[in-house]
């Protein structure tokens, strides 16, 4: 690793001295402290982020995004860890994006890029039920709608007022998660039969075979504008990046009904087709997403001492939709408000397990956008309309961020999570935090 | 004698004025087009920021425009700003390049009079305004060098209750525009300095926007000014806004 990194001072080096690479980047440390466990440290990730990118003609780009990071919080557990470095002082390397892109290729009107990229569609704010084809990137829940690099190729052809978009994804690529403390808000609890004590708990992930027929994906889009609204249509072949389960075997430890367990999750095939839009009505900035998917059929078996014990639909070939409405407007005193509303996250699938979001940002900035107050960002979870009562979760953050330097910014801000029964907010309400960035550009 | 041959110069100056003055109207039309006269033009341009303890931050970016409705102007630095775009189109469409998002926003016309990046310009003043279909104008003063207009909106869709404009006589280019906000209270000057033909067009090398309210000022120099270097249409468009 250490050879990497020298390489890569090298290069950086090497390439601002000899060549017309344009080298610009950021240096950031991340803190977070728990309100509860009597202010648990949870995170602190210092990192320096690196963008190169250059035209050596005017029909040729480059980029490149890599982040070097340090998770400050030793990993250590035994002895034997402290000889190792790398565990004692956790710390990677991360490749974002890389990518060629030629422009007018073969005609004026076709624009091609190669390499690991992310392709954001959709017109919602964070929150894109169309954008299937990079996958979730969830392994920091405060990134929110982040999404990792593909490597991939897009085309885009423009006509007129339209664009033409055609995407390959070679190679499947899933979701990363959230840390153990957090995806417990996103898992359901395995539902053993009645009396079963499950005492270990393993899990294997079954992805796609490596054959282009099985592992690849695709995806079209067509854009452009009508009556003064953006609108765009889309497709998408592909797999659900989130796994489901397809298989749980339980096996016996002793006489007492306590049981190991082992499970597998797959990935289904889905076919996606999207729309969205984007204008405004009045002086109120609107737009709108959908995404209707229509799942491969998915089923759950269920072993005991490897006998097959059960087998159940765990996700029905019925076609469900996710969509996210929204809008936004500035008031003559400078307060921004966002709203949206969401049906279905992204890691709820088939028509009965969609939930619905209320999701709203207030923002003032002061000073020449030296100060940035976000007084309250909150997301309301109802799972189940019937019984709000005992089902909902609440999560309600506050930030403000100061910039006293250019391109410098210092962030501070808190968030509570609240809520009852089988809700996201509910199940992680333990996890209150405070956090606090500094961010420098360069 | 003398009494009534001083008295009829004096109605023979009086009526060549009147005969030979312009009046308002013809004057802002002449004002719209010279401030897009040009076919199309380029620049880069350094932006100072001045707070009201006198503290400066600065800002740099490129400067296109086509006709009188295809503007683009993209930051360049500082690093956190740089690759942010505004984009204006025909028929009031706008578009905003967010390089930390990778996403092109379409600009909601509740956007439109806030401040753009932390500068004193709007989003409205960075687009094309045609003065003579936008306000009603009368003519105020008409020195030897300039002409004083007064403008007030047709539309009450608006923050401001009138402009006081000074229009250059020699160049018919608004040198300087006074806001006034529906209280009638004085809120922004926009200055236009060092007006300088190039070849057959004319030019505010320096533009500065001072707002009373926050005491803050936002200077734009504009420099490596090009004109009709037949840029393209594409330029114009969300393909080329993130910048490549």
């Amino acid at each position: 690793m250490h050879k990497i990194i020298t390489t890569i001072l090298f290069l950086t080096i090497s390439l601002q001295i000899f060549s017309q690479v344009k080298i610009s980047g950021n240096l950031e440390t991340q803190n977070r402290i728990r309100i509860q466990n009597e202010g648990e440290f949870t995170w602190n990730k210092n990192s320096m982020g690196l963008k190169f990118e250059g035209n050596p003609s005017g029909d040729i780009h480059y980029f490149s995004e890599i982040s070097l990071f340090s998770l400050g919080i030793p990993q250590v557990n035994q002895t034997s860890d402290l000889q190792d470095k790398d565990i004692a002082y956790t710390w990677g390397l991360e490749i974002n994006e890389l990518y060629l892109d030629m422009y007018c290729f073969l005609s004026d009107n076709l624009d091609i890029r190669i390499g690991k990229q992310i392709i954001a569609w959709g017109t919602a704010d964070k929150l894109n039920p169309t954008d299937n084809l990079n996958p979730d990137d969830m392994s920091d829940i405060f990134d929110f709608g982040k999404h990792s690099g593909s490597n991939s190729m897009m085309l885009a052809y423009y006509l007129g007022d339209y664009t033409l978009y055609g995407v390959f994804v070679p190679v499947f690529q899933p979701s990363t998660l959230p840390s153990d403390d957090w995806s417990k808000a996103f898992n359901t609890p395995l539902d053993t039969p009645t009396g079963m004590n499950v005492v270990s708990f393993e899990d294997n992930i079954l992805l796609p075979k490596n054959e282009l027929t099985e592992t690849s994906s695709y995806g079209f889009k067509i854009a452009g504008n009508m009556l003064d609204y953006d609108l765009s249509a889309s497709y998408y072949y592909g797999r659900d990046d989130m796994p489901l389960l397809s298989s749980v075997k339980l096996n016996a430890v002793d006489t007492l009904e306590n049981y190991d367990a082992e499970a597998e999750l797959v990935y289904p095939r889905i076919q996606v087709f999207g729309a969205d839009i984007a204008g405004s009505i009045g002086k109120v900035g609107v737009w709108g997403e959908a995404a209707l998917i229509f799942p491969e059929e998915q089923k759950l078996k269920f072993y005991v001492n490897s006998a097959l014990g059960g087998e159940s639909v765990i996700l029905e070939d019925k076609p469900f939709i996710r969509f996210v409405v929204g809008g936004d407007y500035t008031f003559k005193n400078n307060v921004y408000l966002n709203a949206q509303y969401m049906h279905g996250y992204i890691h709820e699938r088939g028509v009965d397990e969609l939930n619905d979001y209320f999701i709203l940002r207030l923002e003032r900035k002061f000073m020449y956008d030296k100060l940035n107050l976000a007084p309250v960002s909150a997301m309301v979870e109802i799972p189940d309309w019937d019984d709000i009562e005992n089902i909902y979760g609440i999560a309600l953050g506050s930030e403000i961020s100061y910039y006293p330097y250019d391109a410098f910014e210092i962030t501070l801000g808190s968030y509570i999570l609240d809520g009852k029964g089988n809700s996201i907010f509910s199940k992680a309400k333990e996890n209150d935090e405070i956090f606090f960035k500094l961010k420098y550009s360069f | 004698m003398n009494y009534l041959r001083t008295l009829a110069t004096l109605i023979t100056l009086i009526v060549i004025s009147v005969v030979f003055a312009e009046d308002a109207q013809s004057v802002i039309k002449k004002v719209d087009s010279v401030m897009y006269a040009p076919k199309d033009q380029k620049s880069t341009m350094k932006m100072i920021l001045t707070d009201k303890n006198g503290n400066v931050t600065n800002r740099a970016g490129v400067a296109l425009q086509k006709g009188d409705v295809n503007r683009l102007i993209r930051f360049t630095s500082p690093a956190d700003q740089k690759g942010i775009a505004f984009l204006e189109l025909p028929d009031d469409i706008q578009y905003l390049y967010l390089p930390a998002f990778s996403k092109i926003r379409r600009i909601a016309s509740h956007v439109k009079n806030t401040k753009f990046a932390g500068t004193d310009f709007t989003y409205d003043d960075l687009s094309s305004i045609y003065y003579s279909k936008t306000y009603d104008v009368k003519k105020l003063e008409e020195g030897e060098a300039d002409i004083t207009l007064e403008l007030k909106p047709k539309s009450e869709n608006t923050d401001y209750s009138k402009l006081i404009m000074i229009v250059q006589k020699e160049s018919y280019y608004p040198s300087k525009i006074d806001y006034y906000d529906k209280g009638n209270n004085l809120i922004r000057t926009l200055n236009r300095n060092k007006i300088t033909k190039f070849k057959n067009y004319w030019f505010a090398l320096e533009v500065q926007m001072e707002d009373f309210r926050d005491n803050h000022k936002s200077q734009m120099i504009f420099e490596d000014v090009e004109f009709d270097t037949n840029l393209q249409d594409e330029l114009f468009s969300k393909r080329y806004l993130k910048e490549r």
